[in-house]
């Protein structure tokens, strides 16, 4: 718990990151955002149709649109509608629902700047005090091949999970243990335990691969087999608190979620009300941003605090330039 | 639930039953309303170990033709899922990928196909069991083995009898298309050898096709079953035997008069209730409920559908006239539910049902209306079945927005299990219940009047349910609904027990609107043309009078004609209504005004609910596209940055 909390307190006590983390999503999802805005726009015109669905929801409108879209198009449903659009996301995500080849293409590039950021921020959060931009995009440019590295087999291990593992529990057991059952709670219950079983092994996955990134960064490895394999030594030894941690984590996770499912807000209207619930949103997403550094920066402080002493990363300290201004002096 | 629990619950299941059997009636409809030429008296016994059903029927059939009957056509629709090869399965391919068996038929076990074998055919005293075959008249499939046909000799004489008696084992299927078996869950339909019908012109006898349904002669259905001990039976009709055989199986007889199909269905663990229906002008009808234990808090939802359908179509159509009906909750997964047989039908709904959301209400409403249409008005399904599955859907929908409104849209996630329901989204009656979105992907698929059977697989069911209820709701809208009102009473009322065509029911219209619609037919039934008609522009500026010189351009996008009315408003409020013929492609309005022009619409009141886009129909000099563009992209971002999240917790 010690770790927990102190892994919040190392988030908090940097909120660059997180305002960068914040605007790095907004970035990615701005220019997508604006095409869609376009294709909206276009479809609307000046119709008739589009008064309502700015004072509301015009379903007929979405339906017709939604009819004649493709590409990103096809993405715009009511589903995007307050916390459904979580749902949906957190059901596609269990579910392995494919996406538009647009929207991966778009977590493709997000997942890569993350790549390259990743270092950057575990770096400043097992440093423990300010880094400065230099400071922080020098560590991160010092681990992002590595980390790239890392991904290959994160992508391997990922695509095991979901390429191999999931359609064997969910197309294959699950339609087994299911296949005489004439009620639907039974059927449920039995989805929900292959749902947990899957989310061990994701948990399992990203657990190893946090505390791989923490290694690397802390102990300044360039080997990420070795960073693994570390991580993995490490969540045999401490594997209590590494698992308990997780859940506390997680339970954050679940918190924020079950907070915006109380307060998201449904359609709305044009002008002040749809910039207030784009804000409502916006907290939302800073709130599973938050948690996801969270993640990080606890995982760091428990791995310091066992294997290291607190602030310890074996890297040195980055040396700034010298000024321009040393040639007029000299 | 532990086994003495169940026991006492089958006790008091079954007590109720007797009580309900004889308080509803006995299955016998006086004076007869129908011709009753096939009559049906069947003997089966289900042994759910084997998943077997052994029966023998005597079928008392009348010829009612101006022809003699040279031959007898039997449908063998359990034969339709005896392998991948029938046409069935050619067709259900085709509706799912059209690559191939469905991934769950592939799938299937052995012992999950079905057949039925015809043991012995007597015609009389002439055993015809040798002289029997199979012949596909829809595709010429060699392995379809749905239609079986008898040559007779001599020949049924117009008005003359014969009496027809077979035996045969049939093998139960996991479910296909709502007929089947699940654990203990045995849902029975389309299960003996059933003649088909005979016309002036021969035999309407189809393959069983994937997107049709059927088509029989009314008569009397006396059916004995044979169930295990304490298993509730519903079916089709009145209970009017129940025997203990003392070998663990009980006897049930079931009776029924002047229908055209007899379905039953059987599990130990079905929950019973009763209620009654009661109206000041129609007659009372005991409602007989079987649902499942893990729905028993929703059986009132399910009366309440049932009474709302048996109220509302009976106040607009005619009176449900068995004075009972069965309603039936069929177990998950069963794959059984939606679907109608006289007097007994399947709802379906969901163990977690959000209130203000209408399942099961939507289905069951859907269901029982097929008491009318389909079970009392006894249409071709297989070559016209919009005249039932259409005027049931429009029905529907105008039954649900009477009680059920407003209802919203609900989104089920995590396998289908999490339902979540947008209050923000209210679902339209004439739009989604009529079901638009789908017609308007499928509209060009085929023209109505194919033989339904035609249609392709995958979007048939556009043409049949949603065309249909679009233009039925577009009538209402042009004629008003107390014309098409009595349109459909005169229709139900004049075909009621009776097989209409297609025809009939356009001179009915005809008729009673008091003028020749054929030209609207022509649009809707006989072509698969879309209607579109749309603002082309609008443009208001001031002329060198000081006067805004106001243009409308409005336009037919598609190839269907239909007249609309076209409303201009100006910004001092005055609104103009021009009547367009809709005929020409293009058609200009042009005003002087003192006021400038603020919109166009094309069809204002959207009376056309077939035009596959409404957007284009409007026109404004203050649009508002832009802001609700960027209010609608700024949900889809904040969704799209959920998902991001979703994809970045894995690195």
């Amino acid at each position: 718990m010690s770790a927990w909390r102190d892994g919040m307190r190392r988030v908090n006590r940097a909120p660059a990151i997180l305002v960068g983390v914040w605007a790095l999503t907004l970035l990615v999802s701005l220019p997508l955002a604006v095409a869609m805005r376009g294709m909206l726009a276009q479809h609307l015109g000046r119709s008739l149709a589009a008064d309502t669905a700015a004072s509301g929801v015009n379903y007929d409108w979405m339906q017709e649109f939604s009819d004649q879209a493709t590409g990103l198009g096809v993405t715009f449903k009511p589903t995007i509608i307050g916390f459904g659009a979580v749902l949906d996301n957190l059901s596609a995500f269990m579910d392995n629902t494919p996406r538009p080849v647009v929207i991966v293409g778009a977590a493709s590039t997000y997942v890569a700047l993350w790549i390259f950021l990743a270092g950057g921020i575990i770096d400043r959060y097992a440093r423990d005090r300010a880094t400065r931009a230099y400071g922080f995009f020098a560590a991160a440019g010092v681990f992002f091949f590595r980390f790239l590295r890392l991904a290959v087999v994160q992508w391997l291990v990922y695509a095991c999970l979901f390429g191999l593992i999931h359609p064997w529990l969910f197309e294959r057991l699950y339609p087994r243990f299911t296949h005489e059952i004439t009620v639907e709670r039974t059927a449920f219950f039995i989805r929900v335990a292959l749902y947990l079983v899957f989310g061990v092994l994701m948990a399992a996955a990203t657990t190893l691969f946090d505390y791989a990134k923490v290694r690397a960064v802390v102990e300044d490895r360039r080997s990420m087999f070795g960073a693994i394999g570390g991580a993995l030594g490490f969540l045999r030894r401490h594997l209590a608190a590494a698992v308990a941690l997780f859940l506390a984590n997680f339970a954050l996770f679940a918190l924020v979620v079950g907070l915006y499912s109380v307060v998201a807000p449904g359609a709305g209207r044009a002008g002040i009300w749809m910039w207030i619930g784009f804000a409502a949103g916006q907290f939302y997403v800073l709130g599973r941003l938050w948690v996801k550094l969270v993640f990080w920066a606890s995982e760091t402080a428990l791995f310091q605090s066992r294997l290291a002493h607190a602030g310890y990363v074996a890297r040195s300290d980055p040396t700034w330039p010298e000024s321009p201004a040393a040639d007029a002096i000299s | 639930m532990g086994r003495p629990l169940a026991t006492a619950l089958l006790l008091v299941v079954t007590g109720h039953a007797v009580a309900w059997a004889q308080s509803g009636g006995t299955g016998a409809v006086t004076p007869p309303r129908s011709p009753r030429n096939a009559n049906y008296t069947i003997t089966a016994r289900l042994d759910p170990s084997t998943r077997t059903i052994t029966g023998a029927e005597t079928i008392t059939w009348r010829n009612i033709t101006t022809k003699p009957a040279t031959d007898l056509q039997f449908h063998l629709y359990w034969n339709a899922w005896k392998s991948s090869r029938t046409t069935f399965m050619h067709e259900r391919a085709l509706r799912s990928t059209g690559l191939g068996p469905r991934v769950d038929d592939r799938r299937r076990n052995p012992d999950e196909w079905s057949r039925i074998d015809v043991v012995s055919i007597r015609v009389g005293a002439r055993d015809l069991s040798a002289s029997k075959r199979f012949i596909a008249p829809d595709d010429e499939n060699p392995d379809d083995e749905t239609v079986m046909v008898v040559p007779l000799d001599p020949a049924v004489e117009p008005g003359g009898t014969a009496t027809i008696d077979l035996t045969w084992t049939a093998h139960v299927p996991r479910a296909f298309a709502r007929t089947g078996a699940i654990g203990n869950f045995f849902f029975i339909a389309q299960w003996f050898p059933k003649l088909g019908v005979l016309l002036d012109e021969g035999w309407n006898c189809h393959q069983f096709h994937s997107g049709t349904e059927f088509f029989s002669d009314y008569g009397v259905y006396d059916v004995s079953l044979t169930v295990p001990s304490g298993w509730p039976l519903g079916a089709t009709g009145v209970q009017r035997e129940r025997r203990d055989n003392g070998d663990r199986t009980t006897t049930y007889r079931y009776y029924q008069e002047d229908v055209h199909d007899f379905a039953w269905t059987t599990s130990p663990d079905y929950l019973e209730r009763t209620a009654r229906f009661e109206h000041p002008t129609l007659p009372p009808v005991e409602m007989r409920l079987l649902l499942q234990p893990e729905h028993a808090d929703q059986a009132e939802r399910h009366f309440d559908a049932t009474r709302t359908t048996l109220k509302y179509y009976g106040e607009w159509y005619g009176a449900y006239p068995y004075g009972h009906v069965t309603i039936i909750d069929p177990a998950y997964q069963s794959g059984a539910g939606g679907m109608e047989y006289p007097t007994l039908f399947t709802a379906g709904t969901r163990w977690l049902a959000p209130s203000r959301v209408t399942t099961p209400e939507g289905v069951t409403v859907h269901e029982a209306g097929h008491q009318f249409w389909y079970g009392i008005v006894g249409n071709n399904e297989f070559e016209d079945a919009w005249m039932d599955e259409g005027f049931n859907t429009f029905s529907t929908a105008r039954a649900v927005a009477q009680v059920w409104d407003p209802n919203h849209l609900a989104l089920r996630y995590f396998g289908g299990f999490i339902p979540w329901a947008f209050r923000d989204v209210v679902i339209n009656r004439e739009t989604d219940g009529n079901r638009l979105s789908g017609y308007r992907r499928d509209a060009k698929s085929d023209a109505q009047s194919t033989p339904s059977y035609r249609y392709f697989p995958a979007t048939g069911g556009s043409i049949t349910y949603n065309k249909t209820a679009l233009w039925l709701n577009t009538l209402e809208r042009w004629l008003g609904w107390p014309t098409l009102q009595r349109i459909m009473a005169t229709h139900f009322d004049t075909w009621k027990f009776r097989h209409p065509k297609p025809a009939d029911y356009f001179d009915t219209v005809n008729e009673v609107a008091g003028r020749d619609l054929g030209w609207f037919f022509d649009q809707v039934y006989r072509s698969s043309n879309v209607f579109d008609y749309g603002v082309q522009d609008l443009t208001s500026a001031r002329d060198d009078r000081n006067e805004f010189r106001t243009t409308v351009i409005v336009r037919r996008w598609g190839e269907a004609i239909f007249p609309v009315d076209v409303l201009v408003t100006f910004r001092d409020g005055e609104r103009v209504t021009e009547h367009w013929d809709g005929k020409d492609r293009w058609k200009l309005y042009t005003y002087d005004r003192r006021a400038q022009a603020l919109s166009a619409q094309a069809d204002p009141a959207r009376v056309l609910l077939l035009d596959v886009d409404y957007t284009n129909n409007s026109k404004t000099l203050e649009p508002q596209g832009g802001r609700a563009a960027t209010k609608w992209s700024l949900k889809w971002m904040v969704w799209l940055q959920d998902g991001l999240l979703s994809w970045v917790s894995l690195i």
